[in-house]
């Protein structure tokens, strides 16, 4: 037997077709009047109900009738009226489609070359600070005697080594200091040009002007060899 | 004409935005497909310009009078894209069912009349100036690169040399297109002063993603064809004041000045001229050479080059504009600007702090020409 009425409360076709009656009581005839009067009012209800429905469903086809045939409402603008409007529409997105294309692609190439200038920059940067330091060591291993770039020897045991060691040393905090004394020098004459920016942004108001000005990179600590 | 009534169905009718124009432009390669290829592949820009244009162009209705400089110029534009006179009854065609769409029922017979007579009146002032630029001109110079010279990872200095005589003052710029990427036009300045060969210089700098900069410093070679544009601009000398020159030029900026200080080594009389040329790196400075050996030349020309992004350089360390202004005083100067934008806006504000009058400051404006 279906389960009545359905799961939704709903009365479906297939809930009338395979309604079971129970029978009557012992002793009497027929099915149960009782099950009869109340499945007959479900069933009134539910036409009711679809009548309902389908009043609403017309009223609503002809409003949409009634729109179509008079234009856009006001405000919503685009009317879907015939296959060319159709044919624009399809057109319109497939442009977009290759705009977007377009734009990922310059956006992607902008991206690729602004990583290719940092890199290149930070390369630049790095040979530079580098070269200073093998300077200083280039320099300080001919005064130590022990050959450009070489430190001194390690243990220190022999007297002579302990000079070289200290000679060599000696020379490379000399170029060393010399390169760190132009640097806070550039760094002075920096914060000079800032000062000097800043002032002249505090008369004349324009925003492009007061971003201070780049300060160097500091070359990186040197390696003291022990 | 009712001119209010049409203001207000093209400000309903483009309250619809971006829409508005693909339509218009969907609408148009539709019912001529042949159309097509007169425009680029990617067609947003194009977009954003037609509705600008239209929208200058309804905002001066009123008074067309007013309005007739800026549709010469368009209509003689439009010419090196290949316009034709038969092109303005298909765009009739187009506008009017745009429109029509996206006015709805407020679309009146009346309306459609004042659309009518006002893209009438406009396409035939456009199509009167593109004829009568005919007469003196072709619709765009052909050329070809006689040498390519990459200067610096991202800039290179191109020698074209065209079949017409273009003619043009110094400082001025031409739109290029180039055959590896077609329908895509943009600005350069001439970096010469007019040659008897009628060959030009242009300094060009690849910027990031840039569709027809990268090919110019990156895809063409000696021998590749190019299309250019008359030559347009403001930023010209003026030879009647008898006050010094200041020339200021960041990164490619240098090609215009450069011809100006060309331009002022004709002069019987040239007057004192000082040139700034800046960049980021010494690298940047890729004409300094040509620069030099100018100035060797030239009594009156001083050259000051200067960097801004590298505490090692030995020479002027810093921006443009800090740099100018702690180098002299420059009230009694005619200046003349040219580079990227933040730094042409302050210098010029520099300058102006200095008491340099507005009038003697000099800067590029295209005017109504879009590339």
């Amino acid at each position: 037997m279906t389960a009545f009425p359905a799961a939704d409360g709903r009365l479906t076709p297939d809930a009338i077709r395979s309604y079971a009656f129970p029978s009557a009581r012992f002793g009497r005839r027929g099915l149960d009047e009782g099950h009869v009067w109340e499945f007959c009012r479900l069933a009134e209800r539910e036409v009711v109900r679809l009548l309902n429905e389908r009043t609403s469903l017309a009223d609503e086809v002809q409003r949409l009738r009634r729109r179509v045939l008079a234009g856009p409402a006001a405000g919503s603008g685009v009317r879907p009226d015939d296959g060319h409007a159709e044919a624009v529409a399809i057109l319109s997105r497939a442009q977009q489609a290759a705009d977007r294309y377009v734009a990922d692609a310059q956006e992607y190439c902008r991206q690729l070359s602004d990583d290719a200038r940092r890199l290149g920059d930070e390369i630049l940067a790095e040979a530079r600070s580098r070269a200073v330091l093998d300077e200083a060591h280039a320099e300080a291993g001919l005064a130590a005697g022990t050959g450009p770039g070489t430190p001194a020897a390690q243990d220190g045991s022999e007297p002579g080594e302990l000079e070289a060691q200290l000679a060599y040393l000696r020379t490379f905090s000399d170029v060393y200091r010399t390169h760190l004394h132009a640097y806070l020098d550039r760094l002075l004459r920096n914060v000079e040009e800032w000062d000097r920016a800043e002032k002249e942004t505090l008369t004349v108001v324009h925003a492009d002007m007061s971003a201070p000005p780049d300060v160097p990179p500091l070359p990186p600590l040197p390696r003291i060899p022990q | 004409m009712d001119t209010a009534r049409l203001k207000e169905n093209f400000a309903q009718v483009f309250m619809h935005g971006d829409e508005v124009a693909l339509f218009f432009y969907s609408d148009l390669f539709l019912r001529h497909p042949e159309l097509r290829e007169m425009f680029p592949v990617a067609m947003s820009a194009q977009r954003d310009r037609l509705v600008r244009a239209i929208g200058k162009i309804v905002s001066g209705v009123g008074d067309l009078d007013q309005l007739t400089p800026y549709l010469r110029e368009l209509g003689r534009d439009h010419r090196k894209f290949g316009t034709l006179p038969a092109h303005y009854q298909p765009l009739r065609a187009s506008l009017l069912a745009t429109l029509a769409y996206f006015s709805g029922q407020g679309w009146t017979p009346e309306l459609a009349a004042d659309w009518e007579e006002a893209y009438g009146r406009v396409s035939q002032i456009m199509i009167e100036s593109a004829a009568a630029d005919e007469k003196v001109n072709p619709a765009f110079w052909d050329a070809t690169i006689i040498s390519h010279e990459l200067r610096a990872l991202d800039t290179a200095v191109i020698r074209a040399v065209t079949l017409d005589r273009l003619n043009f003052l110094p400082g001025q710029s031409v739109a290029i297109e180039s055959q590896l990427r077609p329908r895509i036009w943009r600005f350069y300045s001439i970096a010469n002063a007019p040659r008897e060969d009628a060959t030009l210089d242009f300094h060009v700098r690849m910027i990031d993603g840039g569709a027809l900069s990268m090919a110019l410093t990156r895809g063409v070679t000696a021998g590749s064809r190019l299309r250019l544009g008359p030559a347009v601009g403001t930023l010209t000398l003026d030879t009647t004041s008898g006050r010094d020159v200041l020339l200021v030029a960041g990164s490619t900026g240098l090609a215009p000045v450069k011809t100006i200080a060309l331009q002022i080594a004709g002069l019987a009389d040239p007057p004192g001229v000082h040139l700034f040329v800046g960049a980021r790196r010494a690298e940047g400075l890729y004409d300094l050479p040509d620069l030099e050996k100018l100035s060797a030349l030239a009594p009156w020309l001083t050259v000051t080059p200067c960097v801004s992004d590298d505490p090692d350089y030995p020479g002027e360390r810093g921006l443009l504009p800090d740099v100018v202004a702690r180098s002299g005083s420059w009230a009694g100067h005619d200046a003349y600007l040219a580079g990227p934008t933040p730094m042409v806006e302050g210098m010029a504000a520099q300058l102006a702090a200095q008491g340099v009058p507005p009038q003697q400051i000099h800067v590029e404006d295209f005017g109504w020409s879009e590339p």
